[in-house]
């Protein structure tokens, strides 16, 4: 069963590579997009995918956190089934990108040009948010994992899932808010709409659920629970569709027949009992979900034909889809038969492992409970409110460096502006801290060494992004040499005029360089020291002004030779003055100029 | 939206909080309740507020959520828990609302979202919350929504 | 699968970089006949509201941190004397080197024009004082000068189209093609670079010309301090006397050019003696182009 899925999978997911393949190579033209409203189906799946990545997490997290039992083969594969919707939703932004060697600049970091990425910008909260959302995900997935691999070892690693569960809670609703967002905050009509957060909250879950009933089918199994969940998420939806409607005006018919109309068939019990048309309907949730999701972002009227599919689209609209859901079948079915050992393991204790395990649990923790503790020893405040204490310093401290690296960047960072990324950090810092200790002692050496060594590799992508890609010298054409600005003007003036004009922007009027425009642009350029440019010799340095060097701008095609000469013998008259403070007003002078690529 | 209105609001979400939670708890009952409340309001938000100010995009949603944290006191068990949840439903309403609107070239309402923030968090310490710790809590809400 | 990505758009620059070679060059005419095009297309005019002078209220808004900038170049267009001819396009799309588009795209009126005539009436970026695409962009690389221009910085662009979608003019270009490629782009003038595919451009207010100037003056004041010659003026610059492409091409003086916050430029001398409008969609976000009509 699930090697044929294997193979369904595989069936859309080669002619999706393709697609994706095309997609990457021709960049944004084509799929099918507008110029008014520039973004097209890779934002939509983004926004599908990243809606559907919900289902595990609220089912475990968010239920083990509200005491809801959930047995264990569900709850895993709600997570399994969340890990890999966010590895597609990963994949599509980058999709969507017209130059998508330059996407590690989102990372909200300082780099090594001194830039900041613009906090403001809900994509940054975007890239925050879901890669630490990724990051616990597969942490709590592998924390499943060992608890019910290893019981001898259980008590530690139970406790912390139930900690982490309330760091997980928040942090999912919190991911779609920020994606939500990216909507919200602007000024498209379609878009207003500052219920967008929960709106988006309400699709996310109401298609996770269906994404999750939809696989149970597949296993033949059923928990009534998320079924009545998913009736009542549609119902949830019309309501905010209605408030959308009366709104805006716009309404996504096709989505409404099938997202919100066609569930309603759950209430006649002969569907419900059937395998075949439960499925089916989890199914026409699903498409009327991916339907709103593309009319939500391209609302126009020729791409909102069937609510988004028509003749303006092209084959790759169609092969990007079909990559994201053969992509997924094929990944979750060879990662359930991976495991089906550990998923299936307690067939016979399904369905009340957990409750077992959190009965005895939560006796002992009622236990724990009535003894008297002085304030700032109990468990729950050493357990999580303390490593939760500790992420709220690391993320005020990053905000404080966020909006003090922007201060001098004219880019005023509000005080709202930071809130999105804070609580991220905040979860990321704590569960790491929680985690940590337990997760060290379960595993064996070699898996520490494995932990350590992603540690390492994690670091190494900070110091990647900080490193920023080179910035390539612009490529030479041949164009006739240009006079500079005054003829009439003795040489030795005309080359003091060269040097300010087209060298001082870099090196400055004096030979020191112009700091803030050089952190803004490029890395910092060789200090014009008297020794340095006697080391280089005359001709070799003509030859760098002519033609360029790592991230000097060729000059060739400007300036003659013998202006270059000049240039040469005035940076040598200009180099001693090097350690002389000269006040002038002109270096200090910040020059906003546009990028020569 | 005039501030009586803007009261008479709060007034309407304070009667319908007490039709949640009665009887047993079912899911299917509860959550219809609950959109039918939601239905009201959107029905309140129209007949009394202007569609076209964008700070009525949030009003039945801020709404509801205050109607969930006057609902949340008559609860039975995991009080202090849901007290909690619906303090923080209503602060995330507010939060990101006003976010959104922020960069609509709206202020933000900071002395609401810390008061809101405020009285969540300190909740989260009550050990027992009692009849007049109810009262206090209710009577806060009704002083954040109708002068914050 | 991701490393076939990677080799994928690795070889997107190779590819494309070496097929330089052999491209061919549009003609003037070419130049011509598509801003003949896009006018007598034309699109959906904007509704006018009226505002007060840019720079008369300092706005709390106002996405740049120094306020105390003694410059902000702005535009005026004088509705009452415009006629929609479309010599300002031509002369933009000469001075900033604006690529042609395909035929596909120019029968869906998508053209890469910087100006726009929307129901008779050149529209551009507003360059507002509070823009909306600067706060969205990811990497800052739609950023705004000390001198009140929303300005572009091509290589920091990721082309995630944030800010095209977010400005309520759509004045937002983005590079679809590889113009040089396709042979659609052509460089008139080499001040100002080619924009590559994957990149979003708008009106620049020609802040070649203006960094020209400025340079000019500090160099001139420069060599004057150095001469021990005393400086005309306060020694600062102004912007006086230069000019945008459209507004120079502009055979009815329609287009004004200069600095908001300069009394003395032509600007602010003939803006204070007319009624101001701005579209309604960007009148709330302190809008540096703004439009003249009638008397006051």
């Amino acid at each position: 069963m699930f090697r044929l899925l294997m193979y369904i999978g595989l069936a859309f997911l080669v002619p999706g590579l393709a697609a994706v393949g095309f997609a990457v190579y021709e960049g944004p033209v084509s799929w099918g997009v507008d110029a008014v409203t520039f973004w097209g189906v890779p934002v939509s799946l983004f926004v599908f995918w990243i809606g559907l990545a919900h289902a595990g997490t609220l089912l475990s997290a968010i239920f083990l956190a509200l005491n809801v039992s959930m047995d264990r083969r569900t709850a895993l594969l709600a997570e399994l089934s969340t890990l890999v919707c966010l590895i597609i939703a990963a994949i599509y932004p980058l999709i969507h990108l017209g130059v998508i060697g330059n996407f590690y600049m989102v990372a909200p970091l300082l780099d090594a040009r001194g830039n900041f990425a613009n906090v403001r910008s809900p994509l940054v909260w975007d890239f925050c948010c879901i890669a630490v959302y990724g990051l616990l995900s597969l942490l709590f997935f592998v924390l499943h994992l060992i608890g019910g691999a290893k019981s001898n070892m259980l008590d530690g690693i139970v406790k912390i899932r139930r900690s982490m569960a309330w760091l997980l809670f928040p942090l999912v609703l919190w991911v779609h808010t920020i994606v939500s967002l990216d909507f919200a905050t602007t000024f498209v009509p379609e878009w207003r709409g500052a219920f967008f957060p929960a709106y988006f909250i309400a699709g996310a879950i109401f298609s996770g659920l269906a994404m999750v009933n939809l696989l149970l089918c597949v296993e033949n199994y059923r928990v009534r629970l998320l079924e009545k969940l998913m009736l009542v998420g549609s119902w949830v939806l019309c309501a905010l569709w209605l408030w959308n409607f009366l709104l805006k005006g716009d309404f996504c018919v096709s989505a409404f027949v099938f997202a919100g109309v066609l569930p309603q068939f759950l209430l006649v019990e002969n569907v419900r009992e059937s395998r075949i048309l439960r499925s089916m309907v989890c199914f026409s949730i699903l498409l009327g979900m991916l339907l709103e999701r593309i009319f939500l972002v391209a609302p126009t009227p020729q791409v909102s034909a069937l609510a988004g599919i028509s003749d303006s689209s092209r084959w790759v609209d169609w092969g990007l889809i079909a990559f994201g859901v053969g992509c997924f079948i094929h990944l979750f079915f060879a990662v359930r038969r991976w495991l089906s050992k550990p998923i299936e393991n307690d067939e016979i204790l399904m369905g009340d492992v957990d409750e077992v395990k959190e009965s005895e649990e939560s006796a002992s923790e009622r236990n724990a409970r009535a003894k008297y503790f002085p304030p700032l020893t109990t468990p729950e405040y050493r357990v999580l409110r303390l490593p939760v204490l500790f992420g709220i310093l690391v993320s005020l401290l990053f905000c404080i460096w966020t909006v003090s690296s922007n201060a001098d960047s004219n880019i005023q960072v509000s005080l709202i502006s930071v809130v999105p990324v804070f609580f991220p950090i905040v979860v990321l810092v704590a569960s790491v801290i929680l985690c940590a200790k337990p997760l060290w002692y379960v595993f064996e050496s070699r898996a520490r060494w494995c932990f350590v060594g992603v540690c390492v590799l994690l670091a190494g992508l900070f110091g990647a992004f900080y490193a920023g890609g080179s910035s390539m010298p612009a490529a030479s054409e041949s164009r006739e040499t240009r006079a500079e600005h005054a003829e009439d003007m003795n040489s030795y003036a005309r080359t003091i005029m060269i040097w300010n004009s087209r060298c001082s922007a870099c090196h400055g009027v004096d030979g020191k360089f112009n700091e803030k425009f050089i952190r803004e642009f490029y890395p910092v350029p060789q200090k014009l020291t008297q020794q340095r440019l006697d080391s280089l010799g005359l001709d070799s340095l003509v030859k760098v002004v002519l033609k360029g060097r790592v991230n000097m701008n060729p000059y060739g095609d400007r300036l003659s030779e013998d202006d270059a000469r000049a240039l040469v013998r005035y940076m040598r008259s200009i180099a001693p003055i090097d350690s002389v403070v000269i006040e002038d007003s002109l270096a200090t002078d910040s020059i906003p100029v546009e990028v020569v690529p | 939206m005039t501030p009586l209105i803007h009261a008479l609001a709060c007034l309407l979400v304070l009667g319908l909080a007490s039709f949640l939670w009665r009887g047993k708890i079912t899911l299917l009952k509860e959550s219809l309740l609950i959109l039918a409340f939601f239905l009201l309001s959107v029905l309140f938000t129209i007949l009394a507020g202007d569609l076209r100010d964008p700070n009525m995009e949030l009003y039945p949603f801020r709404m509801l959520a205050l109607c969930l944290c006057f609902s949340a006191t008559t609860l039975h068990s995991k009080r202090r828990r849901y007290l909690v949840l619906a303090q923080v439903f209503w602060l995330w309403v507010e939060l990101f609302g006003s976010l959104a609107l922020f960069y609509r070239g709206f202020d933000v309402p900071w002395l609401r979202l810390v008061a809101i923030g405020g009285i969540a968090f300190g909740s989260s310490f009550l050990s027992r919350i009692n009849r007049e710790m109810e009262f206090c809590l209710m009577v806060f809400w009704i002083a954040v929504w109708t002068f914050f | 699968m991701m490393a076939a990505g990677f080799a994928l758009f690795g070889c997107r620059d190779g590819l494309l970089g070496s097929s330089s070679g052999s491209r061919k060059l549009p003609t003037l005419g070419d130049f011509e006949d598509e801003v003949r095009r896009a006018v007598a297309q034309g699109g959906r005019g904007f509704e006018l509201v009226k505002v007060p002078m840019p720079g008369s209220i300092k706005s709390s808004l106002s996405t740049v941190r120094s306020q105390d900038s003694a410059n902000r170049f702005g535009m005026a267009i004088d509705l009452d004397v415009c006629d929609g001819c479309g010599k300002c396009i031509l002369a933009c799309n000469m001075e900033n080197n604006v690529p042609l588009v395909t035929e596909d795209e120019a029968a869906k009126n998508r053209f890469m024009h910087w100006i726009q005539i929307c129901g008779g009436v050149p529209f551009m970026c507003a360059h507002c004082g509070d823009a909306p695409c600067e706060k969205v962009c990811p990497t800052g690389a739609a950023n705004h000068t000390p001198d009140g221009l929303s300005a572009m910085m091509y290589k920091r662009c990721t082309g995630s189209r944030f800010c095209g979608a977010n400005c309520p003019l759509h004045a937002r270009k983005f590079n679809f093609n590889d113009a040089q490629a396709l042979g659609l782009a052509r460089k008139f003038n080499d001040e100002v670079p080619q924009r590559g595919k994957g990149v979003m451009e708008k009106c620049s207010m020609c802040l070649q010309r203006l960094q020209n100037d400025r340079l000019r003056f500090k160099t001139e004041v420069g060599v004057a301090k150095a001469a021990g010659v005393p400086v005309l003026g306060s020694g600062e610059w102004r912007g006086r006397g230069v000019q945008t492409a459209c507004s120079e091409a502009c055979s009815k003086h329609a287009i004004i050019f200069g600095n908001w916050l300069d009394e003395n430029s032509e600007l602010v001398k003939v803006a204070s003696r007319r009624e101001l409008y701005a579209p309604s969609v960007v009148a709330g976000l302190d809008p540096s182009v703004v439009y003249m009509r009638g008397r006051r």
